[in-house]
């Protein structure tokens, strides 16, 4: 058993060699691709995908920080004013600012163009 | 008992991570540690192909894996829309030039550039490659602070076996290729570029390495390899 045991963590230290990986600190989902997707053709199914990825990001964060990535929540609620649900939007906006104190100079300028 | 925790130590050994002769990641990028940024904001790439979508394909990419590096990077979207009406779309300007008002009106410590040097497609041979380099200049100092450069090609060949039965074979085997290749977004490449290169960049403050990472081996300048 011993035996099995040690050829076991050989086998892994010959596996994992030299790159030592951290573990990821986001749960991006889909995310990436439907961002991609959008910026390549803007069409309302694009979009809607690129809605349902952020949703899926800001509500389910399962990786190792467990907090919701730079940048996404400022992009959902950006999108979601745009398309009219501007106080959902507008909350998400300052949820950045909250999370993320140094996004606060360029977030805000957003808000109070928004809030025009 | 003692015969296998030798074998353990030894194969444990081999496996360790790289000569003494190698450069750590304080010694490769002292500045970064100097500096210690923590705001990253990705500049439109340098596009120096032909390739015109490029430029706009491979900025999507660069948001994800900098956050995976512990970084506060600003929204992409959301800073193009600036760039473009800031008529800061083209990045050429500001590669050399000072970066000060990235930090009065973002207040990020530090831009990236990216310069896309290759983005193309080899249907035939079944490779698509990207060849980018990244460059990560301090707002506040214009220093460069992080430099390294990647050139990686997915190889989407296939080979059935079916080549040894002769022409018919190999021609098949040339089609599919072409097919695979063809049906693959050529952002792949870009991703798998950034990946690899960004592997050795020092984490920042939200990374599980931050500040713990500076004698970590350092990778080669250029990376070049060929990835599945």
């Amino acid at each position: 058993m011993k035996k099995i045991l040690l050829v076991f963590v050989a086998g892994m230290f010959l596996l994992t060699g030299c790159e030592t990986v951290s573990p990821a600190l986001y749960s991006w989902y889909d995310s990436e691709d439907a961002t991609y997707q959008y910026t390549k053709r803007t069409t309302d199914q694009t979009l809607a995908n690129a809605m349902a990825q952020y949703e899926m990001v800001v509500k389910n964060q399962k990786a190792a920080r467990k907090v919701v990535p730079p940048g996404i929540n400022a992009e959902y609620g950006y999108l979601l004013c745009k398309s009219g649900r501007q106080e959902e939007g507008l909350t998400l906006l300052r949820e950045e600012m909250r999370l993320y104190p140094e996004s606060e100079k360029f977030i805000s300028r957003i808000v109070k163009q928004l809030e025009k | 008992m003692k015969k296998y925790l030798f074998i353990l130590m030894a194969v444990a050994t081999l496996c360790s991570c790289g000569s003494t002769s190698q450069m750590t990641l304080d010694t490769q990028y002292p500045k970064m540690y100097e500096e210690k940024p923590t705001s990253i904001v990705i500049m439109p790439p340098i596009n120096q192909t032909n390739s015109v979508e490029a430029k706009d394909y491979f900025y999507t990419t660069l948001h994800a894996p900098l956050c995976e590096k512990g970084y506060y990077v600003y929204s992409p979207m959301l800073t193009m829309e600036m760039f473009q009406h800031e008529s800061a779309y083209d990045a050429e300007p500001f590669l050399e030039g000072s970066l000060s008002q990235f930090r009065d009106v973002l207040g990020a410590d530090a831009a990236m550039f990216t310069i896309i040097k290759t983005w193309s497609r080899n249907n035939i041979g079944g490779t698509i490659t990207a060849n980018v380099e990244y460059r990560l200049r301090s707002t506040k100092t214009g220093e460069t602070l992080y430099q390294r450069e990647g050139h990686i090609t997915v190889d989407k060949s296939v080979y059935t076996g079916s080549s040894s039965k002769g022409l018919l074979g190999a021609l098949l085997d040339v089609a599919a290729t072409a097919v695979s290749t063809a049906a693959t977004d050529k952002v792949v490449a870009g991703r798998k570029c950034t990946a690899i290169v960004l592997q050795d960049m020092p984490e920042g403050p939200y990374g599980t390495l931050y500040d713990k990472d500076q004698k970590n081996a350092a990778g080669a300048p250029i990376v070049k390899k060929t990835v599945q």
